[in-house]
Parts: C-alpha cells; sequence; structure tokens
C-alpha cells in the first residue's frame, strides 16, 4: 500500500510537471530540453525556504511558482526571438547550466549532496505526514493544475498558442501578439513547474541535483510523448504510465546495478518506437 | 478620388537590390486596385512596406490621412489595413472556424489571466467569437467546412479560407497577395465573385494579380510597378493593351 501511496503521488507531481512541458513543447511548440531544471528551481526553493526555515509550506509553494515563472520567461526569451530548432541547442545549454548550479553552489542547494531533512507539508498548522495526506494534496494540486490547463485549451489564449506554433507571421498579420503570447505561456509554463517542484520537495525531502538533469528533462519530454501531446488526457496518462515502468521492470529478472540504466534504455526506445509508430502519443495530437 | 491610402516616394533596399525606388501611388476608397508587374518589380515587397513587417529606408505611407510610419503591425491592422500572403500561411492544424476566429480583434480571454480566472465571461466571449467567425464564414462560402481541419480542405477553400481570415481582423483595406493563383473553373469564378461582392460592401482591396484575365474581370484600376518603381497608372483596359508595358512584362511577345 506504502508503495502505491508513493507511486500515486509521485505520477500526480508528474502530471503538474508534464502539464508544463506540454503547454511549452506541445501547445506553443517551443521545443524546451531544460524543463527539469525548472523543476529544480522550484524544488530547491521550497527546500532552502523550509530546511532554513525561512518561511511555512505555503509561500514556499508560492515563492517557487514566483521563481520558476521569472526563470522560465528569462530562459525561454530566446525562443521568443529565435524558433524551431535554434531553440533545442540553447535550451540544450540552459539544462547543463542549471545542472551545474544545482551542483556547485553549494551555500544555497547543498551542491552535489543536496537538501536533505526537508519537513513534510504543512496546512493550516497541521503537517502532513501521513502518506495519503501528501497523496491527497498532490491530487488536489494537480485536479487544480488539470483545471487551469483545460480552461487555457479552450479560451481564446489557447487558440492563440495554437496559431503561433503553427505560423507566427500569421498571427502577426493578423493584428494579434506574438511576444506577449508567448512570455504569457512560459510564465505559466513555470507556475506550473515550481508548483510540481515544491511538492516534490516535501514528499522525497530531499532534493539533490540528479533528479533536475537532462535525463529529467528526457523524461518530462517522454512522459508528454507517451500519453500524447497537446492534450490534458496525454499529461495524464503519460505520468502514471512511465512512473509504474520501473515496478514492471522488477517483475524481470536483471541485477539492480543495470535496472537504472535498462529504464534508461528503455525510455530511448519508446520514445524512438511512439514517434514512428504513433506520434500522436496514447491520447494526443501529433507533435 | 480621395486618397485612401497613399505611398509617398518608398525606398527600400536589400543590399545590392534597390526593391523599392521612389515608389509612390494611391488607392481609392471602395476600389478594387490591381498590383501588376513582373517577378521581382516589388509586389510583396510594398505589401510588407504597408503592414508594418518591413521598415521602408525612405518614404512614407498613410492610410485615410494618418501616417502609418513606424506603427507596428499590430497597430495596422488596428487602423483597418489587413493582408493576406502568397504562400497562404494558414494554421494547417486548426479548424476552419479557429483559423478565423483567430483574427478576430478584442477578444476576451485571449490573454492567460482573463482565461484563467474569468472562465465564465471567457466562455460567454467565446460564443461569441464563433458566432463572428460563422457569419465571415458564411460570407465567404465556407460555413458548412467549418469544423474540417485545414489541411483537408482543397486548395480553392484554402484561398478563400484566406480571405476570410483578413476579413474577420475587421479591417477596411484588404491587402490580398494574388488570391487567384493557382486557381481555375469553379474556383476561380469563386473567388472573383467574393472579390465583387466584398466591393460592393465597400471594402477596399489592393490585389497583387499576375493573371491579365482577372485583372480585367475585377480591377477598378491597375497599378503597374517595374523594378520597384510606378511605371503607370490606369484602367485594365489601357494598361492591359500598352505595348510598352507588355514588352517589359511579357518580353516583347503578346
Amino acid at each position: 500500500m506504502d508503495y502505491f501511496y508513493s507511486y500515486a503521488t509521485l505520477a500526480a507531481i508528474y502530471v503538474v510537471l508534464g502539464l508544463s512541458t506540454n503547454l511549452l513543447v506541445g501547445i506553443v511548440g517551443i521545443f524546451s530540453v531544460s524543463q527539469a531544471a525548472i523543476f529544480g528551481v522550484g524544488a530547491y526553493v521550497t527546500g532552502y525556504c523550509l530546511v532554513n526555515e525561512v518561511v511555512g509550506f505555503v509561500p514556499a509553494m508560492l515563492l517557487s511558482a514566483l521563481a520558476c515563472l521569472l526563470v522560465n520567461v528569462v530562459v525561454t526569451l530566446p525562443a521568443l526571438r529565435v524558433s524551431g530548432d535554434y531553440f533545442v541547442v540553447t535550451s540544450f545549454g540552459i539544462q547543463l547550466l542549471a545542472t551545474a548550479v544545482f551542483t556547485n553552489w553549494t551555500g544555497a542547494t547543498g551542491g552535489a549532496s543536496g537538501l536533505p531533512g526537508v519537513p513534510p507539508a504543512s496546512l493550516l498548522g497541521t503537517e502532513l505526514v501521513e502518506a495519503w495526506q501528501n497523496l491527497a494534496l498532490a491530487l488536489g494540486l494537480m485536479a487544480l493544475c488539470c483545471l487551469l490547463f483545460h480552461l487555457l485549451l479552450r479560451s481564446p489564449y489557447g487558440r492563440l498558442l495554437r496559431a503561433v506554433r503553427e505560423d507566427e507571421l500569421a498571427v502577426a498579420a493578423s493584428g494579434k501578439g506574438v511576444l506577449r503570447a508567448k512570455v504569457g505561456a512560459a510564465a505559466l509554463a513555470g507556475v506550473f513547474g515550481g508548483v510540481g517542484g515544491s511538492l516534490y520537495a516535501v514528499f522525497l525531502s530531499f532534493v539533490d541535483p540528479s533528479s533536475f538533469d537532462l535525463n529529467g528533462s528526457v523524461l518530462l519530454l517522454t512522459m508528454v510523448v507517451v500519453g500524447g501531446a497537446r492534450t490534458l488526457l496525454g499529461s495524464v496518462i503519460g505520468p502514471f504510465l512511465l512512473l509504474a515502468l520501473p515496478q514492471v521492470l522488477t517483475m524481470v529478472e536483471i541485477p539492480t546495478t543495470a535496472a537504472a540504466a535498462a529504464r534508461q534504455g528503455l525510455y530511448g526506445a519508446l520514445l524512438i518506437a511512439f514517434m514512428v509508430f504513433r506520434p500522436q502519443g496514447l491520447a494526443g495530437e501529433k507533435l | 478620388m480621395t486618397a485612401y491610402l497613399e505611398v509617398q516616394g518608398v525606398n527600400k533596399r536589400f543590399g545590392g537590390l534597390q526593391a523599392l525606388q521612389d515608389c509612390s501611388f494611391t488607392v481609392g476608397q471602395g476600389r478594387i486596385t490591381c498590383l501588376v508587374g513582373p517577378n521581382g518589380a516589388g509586389k510583396t515587397t510594398i505589401f510588407n512596406a504597408i503592414t508594418g513587417a518591413l521598415r521602408p529606408d525612405s518614404g512614407h505611407v498613410a492610410f485615410r490621412g494618418a501616417a502609418l510610419s513606424g506603427l507596428s503591425t499590430q497597430a495596422i491592422v488596428r487602423a483597418g489595413i489587413a493582408r493576406s500572403f502568397q504562400n497562404l500561411r494558414l494554421y494547417a492544424e486548426l479548424t476552419v472556424l479557429d483559423n478565423v476566429a483567430s483574427a478576430i480583434p478584442g477578444q476576451f480571454g485571449e490573454e492567460p489571466l482573463g482565461a484563467l480566472f474569468r472562465p465564465f465571461r471567457t466562455a460567454a466571449g467565446q460564443r461569441r467569437t464563433r458566432a463572428a467567425a460563422m457569419d465571415t464564414l458564411a460570407h465567404v462560402g465556407l460555413a458548412d467546412r467549418a469544423g474540417t481541419h485545414v489541411r483537408n480542405l482543397s486548395y480553392g477553400e484554402q484561398k478563400l479560407l484566406c480571405i476570410a481570415r483578413v476579413l474577420a481582423t475587421g479591417a477596411k483595406l484588404l491587402l490580398l497577395d494574388e488570391p487567384t493563383s493557382g486557381l481555375s473553373g469553379a474556383a476561380l469564378e469563386a473567388v472573383l465573385g467574393l472579390l465583387r461582392r466584398l466591393r460592393d460592401e465597400g471594402r477596399t482591396q489592393l490585389i497583387v494579380e499576375h493573371n491579365t484575365r482577372v485583372v480585367m474581370a475585377v480591377a477598378d484600376e491597375v497599378l503597374f510597378l517595374h523594378q520597384g518603381h510606378l511605371m503607370a497608372q490606369g484602367t485594365p483596359a489601357a494598361i492591359t493593351t500598352d505595348p510598352a508595358l507588355a514588352e517589359i512584362y511579357f518580353g516583347g511577345v503578346l
């Protein structure tokens, strides 16, 4: 049962992060491979605030969201000018840079050994120590983020973002502001990333750079691609499915030392297979 | 004839190429003005200069007496000028209705805060936008295709949709870049009929056109552009029968 709770909690957190990635990559077409870095900023801000008792959980989560909003807008800035393939390279650089900062800014992040002992989340003076409480918190925030994503997709803003993905020049010629639309999407994706990161920090009670490296970004992209880009359902299916995989893998007889590598290999194979055979994912549109 | 749109002494150089050279002309209100000339004459460049996509090196453009110089594309669309593209630039993965709806100005919830925190007002606005988009589609004869994805449209339908998208901006002056190219038969007639209908409703049109037959069929006025400069201006009959212009256009064979 404990395993189920922690699986579902983690999956709910990854749904929030997946929404962030899906919004940028799927809806607006800003192909970011640095979403784990944003996720990391969210986790570190909450981790730092709680470990050093700067503020409580709720303000820490708001700070995480705000920090990620700002950071995501700044790192997405190149995509506001250059579009398409060039941004992937820029984004790759941002991811490497972020990992370097997480690993070396020891005063704030604890360096490679990370920030241990992040206290559990607390709401209205109650510490959420039980597994089901964490799950409820994660599911509640996941539901809220899903609702926001849904409202966004069906609004004129959602249509504008899709149009920006299809043809920026035509959007501008229709008298709409492309730059403003992209900044708004980056900000919103940042908020989702911050909320997800903040939840992650209190749920694992430990924050270290390895969760927010390039593999983390690839995992998020894999979730979006496998689940289905551009749709809400896809963003929900992907994390629940992919996070169940390690459990499935334990049923196969492979040594634990090879398990991590096997998982990475499987993610890679999945990405390729989906791109070739089902580019729209399980419940999405073609990327 | 009042100068609805006035282009005055516009110059634009791309490296070694003088794309527009002291280009001046006027467009009369409520008329169809066809812009003709050989490839590379600067027809699309002058569209870019009028819509603010391109900043001229010198010269100015005025619309209904107000200077457009220095205005953003957005501001120029708000002022009432919108364009279509030679290579269509439709949103291929969006529905026909969404292609048109996306161009309608002043929608509530077209930015994140309104969309997320005023969902009911956004939804009400969305209904109005859809209704307006349907009206525009009905106007160009695409109402029955509203739910279709653009990639499933015929080429003729895509050309009509381009005009619908320009109309949806509410523009008074339509700049149409080759709205009939690649069309023949019924599809061509559908676009020509639409252009005439729009004129009868009082929309002013400046149209880049290659097909002499089309020019004869719809134009009130023809502008002949050559090497970025206005060579001649006149009625379709006068321009198309001028041997000197035919010499430039067809290389002497007519």
